[in-house]
């Protein structure tokens, strides 16, 4: 790194970075370590120096001495380091259950009013799903007890796509009826003419497109393109896709492979959460954020 | 906490303050002196009108007068506070902790802490202990880390301090060993010589360990012998029931690898059934091979699923292509990636993202 002084650092945290979030960790735990990382380099380049602290001695009968030097009481030993983990803000734009991974973003810094920004625009997110066949379990993830085990020979691609169609089609149907607009009016048809729109509501998870990307019985992938999901709806996804297929289904993988303009090539991996990695990647996101304006400003109520 | 620490500054910070040094003792003593002064000019301002006192008579001096007495350590006590920060700039002693690298504001979070470092009086109570930890020969780094983790060293009597010194000792530790032992544990000259000999009995009766072992053990990880006995005892209980080892392969975990002992048996068991469970490792190649129980289990799975991946699973050293299980665990993703998989880090870091 060229800058050595940690306060042009500091001042330059005010973009978003794009970090791999791994499985089995929490959102907290990412956004922890994150900071973590950040506050330890920025404690090792040069920090601000001690302020003087103004000494008068001598008899003020006679003649007094004024000297200055370093305040002992500002310095990194007596109170400790300079930048402490509770002064980085920090928050996420998506949120990525304990079972998820992949790409996640978080505002660093001022960043966090451009991650809310993001949050409110409402992107869509592309999800893949592995699945197993066979065998239910009571929380729809590999993790939980089995209580279902049912046979899954009979199962073919083309159900699995038959089936994957009803739903997409009926998903679009539900985001024109929930698109806050009288469907029977002008507005909605120069709206529908525009192609897929999103929801005004923010808690209905809507399903742009699905897929199965891989079929290879009894395990299956799926890609899913939505918005507004959340980790127990995309597990219980899967269940109900193995209900729908006359078997059974949990899920044994999620993984978040696209946010927007963000895909796992941006993403940052764990073992690069380091001062200098974090910086480069966010020099990456804010050139992404100046190619594709409309991630912050948006203008219309169709997707993007 | 803060409340805690208010209440005992508040209490006893009037009197502390004054030890803390010799300058501020000589103002406390000058600000009492001249106090009584004050009082009995207050007193002849307002002159009782029926006795006339035998003081009256005296020539009083005017108000107006020079003085030359210098008055100005005449100020207000410092403020309780919360942190070192407002007594480090008067302080000679804190000064000269800070000179050794001592960090202060770890030592703020134990309440106990600041009231005691703040009576202390370098010359008087610091500096021969000082003098004694240099003479077995620690570097002045070591004694500011040494003293940041045990501030109440200086509570110990310097001839209690070489008494234990002089045990281990008489138990064949030799100066480098002693060195060695203070350097890591900084704890270890707080204990009695009865409490450490209780605790090094046993590690000796628990594992059956000769004396020789128990002096390896004691230089490879001194922490480990002052480390609370219970997380000890129940590390031994998860290594011996829930994980199997037979008793002579749980001695050979703990002379190789120690610090197993004072870990979390929490990610220890997720690691320890990820390699027995999922990659069938039996269990007397761990034994042999303890350092696989400290990685984690996260870099565990990401590189055994990279060689599965790969198709280059082969743990049994009969066989060629064998990869030892400390070349999985060790050294970092572009050293396993290249040397280990026979691969790239750049597909390792792709195979990543696929998790």
């Amino acid at each position: 790194m060229l800058i050595k002084d940690a306060p042009v650092i500091w001042e330059g945290l005010r973009s978003i970075i794009c970090v791999y979030k791994p499985p089995s960790v929490t959102c907290e735990r990412v956004r922890k370590t994150i900071i973590a990382a950040v506050c330890k380099g920025l404690n090792e380049m040069e920090c601000r120096p001690p302020v003087d602290f103004v000494c008068i001695e001598g008899n003020p009968s006679g003649k007094l001495t004024v000297s200055v030097k370093p305040s002992l009481a500002d310095d990194p030993l007596v109170v400790g380091p300079r930048y402490i983990h509770d002064d980085l803000k920090c928050s996420w734009s998506n949120f990525l259950g304990f079972n998820t991974s992949g790409v996640l973003l978080l505002g660093l810094g001022k960043g966090t009013k451009v991650a809310k920004l993001i949050r409110e625009n409402r992107p869509t997110r592309c999800y893949r799903l592995s699945g197993k066949l066979g065998e239910a379990t009571d929380n729809a993830f590999k993790d939980g007890k089995v209580v279902e085990r049912t046979t899954w020979r009979h199962v073919k691609l083309e159900n699995m796509n038959r089936f994957l169609a009803t739903l997409q089609a009926s998903h679009q149907k539900e985001m024109f009826k929930s698109c806050g607009i009288d469907l029977q009016s002008e507005e909605a048809y120069k709206l529908a003419c525009q192609g897929p729109i999103r929801p005004a509501n923010s808690k209905l998870p809507v399903i742009y497109g699905i897929k199965c990307v891989k079929f290879e019985p009894p395990e299956f992938v799926i890609e899913i393109q939505c918005i507004n999901e959340y980790e127990t709806y995309l597990r219980s996804l899967i269940h109900e896709i193995g209900m729908k297929l006359h078997s059974s289904a949990h899920c044994t993988a999620i993984q978040c492979i696209r946010h927007s303009y963000f895909t796992v090539e941006n993403a940052l991996l764990r073992k690069h959460w380091t001062l200098q990695d974090i910086i480069t990647n966010m020099e990456q996101c804010i050139q992404i954020m100046d190619e594709h304006e409309n991630i912050i400003r948006q203008k219309s109520a169709a997707l993007q | 906490m803060l409340r805690n620490l208010l209440k005992t500054y508040s209490v006893r910070v009037y009197f502390r303050i004054r030890q803390f040094s010799s300058v501020q003792s000589k103002a406390a003593e000058g600000a009492l002196s001249t106090k009584s002064e004050y009082n009995l000019l207050d007193t002849r301002t307002i002159p009782n009108d029926d006795t006339i006192d035998s003081k009256d008579l005296e020539p009083e001096p005017s108000v107006l007068e020079p003085c030359n007495e210098d008055i100005s350590y005449v100020a207000p006590y410092l403020r309780p506070s919360f942190n070192f920060a407002a007594y480090v700039n008067k302080s000679e002693t804190l000064q000269k902790l800070v000179q050794l690298g001592v960090e202060l504001y770890k030592l703020e979070k134990n309440p106990d802490v600041p009231p005691y470092l703040l009576q202390l009086d370098f010359e008087k109570d610091i500096k021969n202990h000082i003098i004694f930890l240099t003479d077995l020969g620690l570097e002045t780094a070591d004694l500011g880390w040494l003293i940041t983790k045990n501030p109440f060293i200086f509570k110990e009597d310097l001839d209690n301090l070489q008494v234990r010194i002089n045990y281990l000792k008489f138990k064949k530790f030799n100066d480098e060993m002693i060195l060695r032992i203070v350097q890591d544990n900084p704890h270890w000259l707080g204990f009695s010589t009865q409490e450490i000999d209780k605790k090094l009995g046993f590690f000796q009766k628990n594992f059956g360990l000769t004396g020789n072992e128990v002096r390896s053990l004691t230089v490879k990880k001194p922490r480990l012998i002052t480390y609370n006995l219970n997380h000890v005892k129940l590390n031994t209980f998860v290594i011996r029931e829930e994980m199997g080892f037979t008793p002579d392969e749980t001695k050979q975990i703990l002379l190789q690898k120690p610090k197993i002992f004072m870990k979390n048996q929490k990610g220890m068991l997720k690691t320890f059934e990820y390699l027995h469970k999922e990659m069938n490792i039996p269990l007397e190649t761990i034994a042999k091979m303890p350092q696989v129980l400290t990685c984690r289990e996260f870099r565990l799975q990401q590189r055994y699923l990279f060689l599965k991946h790969l198709g280059k699973i082969q743990f049994d050293p009969k066989q060629p292509n064998y990869i030892s299980l400390i070349a999985l665990v060790s050294d970092s993703d572009a050293h396993f990636a290249t040397e280990v998989a026979g691969s790239s880090v750049n597909a390792f870091n792709e195979f990543l993202k696929t998790l």
